[in-house]
């Protein structure tokens, strides 16, 4: 258990510069996940941590020292492979043990840590088996008793779920979570699936060629995200991006939509002075699908919720909500609604949105506006 | 997959028509091949008697092995009759310490190029390389230099050394490309657990090397045992190796030939690298072919 300081890291290639500036930290016991697409630095900069890449500049540090020039083996570190790397040529017990053995822990000794770890990941009767004779989700576990017996001061974890199928990556994903739990250790964790990041995460850094756009517990990074592109990361179905403009309609500021039938103006509760400053300005409207409901008529709408009504182009069933995909602001958006007010194909509804969970971004910047 | 002939349709005259083409062109040139060593073998077993009256093809009338005991300790080697037998051992013991040093090397060479890149690696691989293009004709005056500045001339030691050198570019070229397919997480998993360059040589990769070193012994033991140009230039008299000295059996000038008894010798000079590939045979084949697929 430890805390975890990234301060200006950055990596080169040559002229071709992987990592601009990383800055984050962690504190003890806190789960750190990497999330971004192929390319964007998070796997290197994960490598850095464990020592198997150099830091070109800036500083890593765990529990306050700094480990730039430390080797692997001495970081106190240990890292769960997505290949799993089982050694092929020993038994489970023998892969989990080597860490000690390289170590110069006696052999007694040894056995009495694999047994403990063996018995916290319910692995006992597979000790004596070759890799090769395991399945996808127990050569997992293997993976993450070795990392576990050494009681290391942080984990990393490289996409250690990205070979499962997808009923076993969501059983492995919650033991993972109650391991956490349970044992309080430090972890930094790369992912490119936002599900994983969401709910394993007690911050997560999403990151873009080689810059952290936003780092932030999962439900801020969900509700508030820094710029288009989080938003359109995290969520699925992504949020809508629904050009607009912000207009002073008698005492109230709202944005202007282009819906079925003309303009409609949706009034924004609490605008802050940023967006004051916006007025006038075209903005980009950011609806998550499940801010979006049918309008019941004869309800009375709380202050925040605002109404239009648009054409309905395709309805999407998934069991338990249906996507709705309407015509708004000259493009698609999407609702997800319950399958019972779900409305039929082509004819024109009403909608209510809830304005007070709405985002507005810069459409030059594609920074969030307040 | 269904099997070929269980397609509809795969059973037509045209197809077996085909097929009994397929299988006589087959036997044909299986007796292209065989017939030659079949020649061997049956004069090897005639007595020296009926060589004289038999045609060369005509199969042995009564089963003798006195060409095989003769050759083995009794038939003139050069000037001395003391058969093959001291020259064959002559060969295994140049044989064994050439292919075990150069597999050894050759395993640490690929380990060292492929899973521990350094700036010009693969330069260094590709100069390596070289080394499997050069006629070995163009080698020998400065080997023979070389061996005499070592003062390892004429003995079997110098061979060993030459045989080691001139091994390297094959063995390296096998295990390079055997542990290019082996994942370098392994070896990265391996340091942070906190072993070294050789720890993770000797406990983690050799342990899975197997199929690829039995192709690069096999590989070794055929060309070293069956080398005839080194042996011939680099050794002298009673250290010369079994195929100098069947050259020299086969050659003497004095006497009647015995053809039983140098068919004899060519079978036992050629036996040692016919029993490896019965015994090894299925993983040559499978080693070859070990990582151009994955499994």
């Amino acid at each position: 258990m430890a805390t975890l300081t990234i301060k200006n890291v950055q990596k080169r290639y040559g002229t071709v510069a992987v990592l601009k500036g990383i800055d984050l930290e962690l504190h003890d016991g806190e789960f750190l996940v990497l999330l971004g697409p192929s390319g964007c630095g998070k796997s290197t900069l994960l490598n850095m941590i464990a020592g198997l890449d150099t830091i070109t500049d800036g500083a890593i540090e765990i529990d306050g020292r700094v480990i730039n020039d430390i080797h692997p083996k001495d970081r106190d570190i240990a890292m769960v492979f997505q290949s799993y790397a089982l050694y092929p040529n020993m038994s489970v017990a023998r892969n989990i043990a080597f860490g000690l053995e390289m170590r110069g822990m006696n052999k007694p000794d040894r056995e009495v840590a694999v047994k403990k770890v063996a018995a916290l990941l319910q692995m006992e009767h597979l000790l004596d088996r070759k890799p090769a004779q395991l399945s996808g989700g127990q050569r997992q576990r293997v993976a993450m008793g070795r990392a576990l017996v050494r009681d290391p001061k942080v984990f990393l974890f490289d996409e250690p779920l990205s070979n499962l199928d997808a009923k076993l990556r969501v059983d492995m994903r919650t033991e993972i979570k109650k391991l956490h739990q349970r044992l309080g250790t430090t972890i930094v964790y790369v992912t490119h699936d936002q599900i994983e990041a969401m709910t394993l995460a007690t911050r997560i850094a999403i990151m873009k060629e080689g810059v952290v756009q936003q780092f932030a517990p999962p439900q801020e990074v969900y509700e508030q995200p820094a710029n288009i592109y989080v938003a359109s990361f995290i969520g699925s179905p992504a949020m809508n991006f629904i050009p607009a403009q912000i207009v002073s309609e008698a005492d109230r500021i709202g944005v202007r939509i282009e819906g079925a039938q003309g303009a409609s103006v949706l009034p924004l509760p609490a605008p802050s002075a940023a967006v004051l400053k916006k007025v006038g300005h075209d903005v980009i409207l950011g609806v998550r699908p499940e801010t979006i409901a049918r309008y019941q008529h004869g309800t009375n709408l709380p202050p925040n919720f605002a109404r239009f009504s648009a054409q309905v182009s395709v309805t999407e069933p998934t069991g338990a909500d249906t996507l709705t995909y309407l015509a708004l602001g000259g493009r698609d958006a999407i609702a997800r609604v319950p399958p019972k007010e779900a409305p039929n194909a082509g004819e024109v509804a009403e909608f209510t949105v809830d304005m007070a969970r709405a985002c507005l971004f810069d459409p030059k910047t594609e920074q969030r506006v307040g | 997959m269904a099997s070929l002939q269980d397609l509809p349709g795969a059973r037509g005259r045209y197809a077996i028509f085909g097929r009994v083409f397929l299988y006589a062109i087959l036997l044909l040139f299986a007796a292209y091949y065989l017939l030659p060593l079949g020649v061997m073998v049956s004069t090897s077993l005639k007595s020296a008697a009926e060589l004289r009256s038999g045609s060369l093809i005509s199969l042995p009338r009564d089963f003798s092995f006195e060409a095989w005991g003769f050759a083995w300790n009794k038939a003139n080697v050069g000037v001395n009759a003391t058969g093959l037998a001291p020259y064959f051992w002559n060969s295994v013991v140049m044989v064994v310490p050439s292919v075990l040093i150069s597999t050894f090397m050759g395993a640490l060479n690929g380990y060292a190029l492929t899973k521990w890149k350094f700036p010009g690696a693969n330069l260094l691989f590709a100069l390596i390389l070289f080394g499997s293009f050069i006629p070995f004709q163009l080698v020998l005056l400065p080997m023979s230099l070389t061996l005499g500045f070592l003062g390892l001339a004429g003995t079997t030691a110098g061979l060993v050394l030459v045989h080691v050198v001139y091994g390297l570019a094959f063995t390296t070229l096998f295990f390079r490309n055997y542990y290019t397919s082996i994942p370098d997480d392994l070896v990265k998993a391996a340091t942070i657990d906190g072993a070294g360059f050789f720890q993770i040589f000797f406990k983690i990769m050799l342990p899975i090397s197997t199929p690829i070193m039995v192709v690069s012994i096999i590989w070794q033991f055929t060309q070293i045992w069956n080398d005839f140009l080194f042996g011939a230039s680099f050794s002298s008299g009673a250290s010369a190796p079994i195929t100098v000295a069947l050259n020299n059996l086969v050659n003497t000038t004095t006497g009647v030939k015995q053809h039983n008894v140098d068919m004899a010798a060519a079978i036992i000079a050629a036996l040692p690298t016919l029993i490896v590939y019965v015994l090894a045979g299925k993983y040559f084949v499978r080693g070859l072919t070990a990582g151009s697929v994955k499994g």
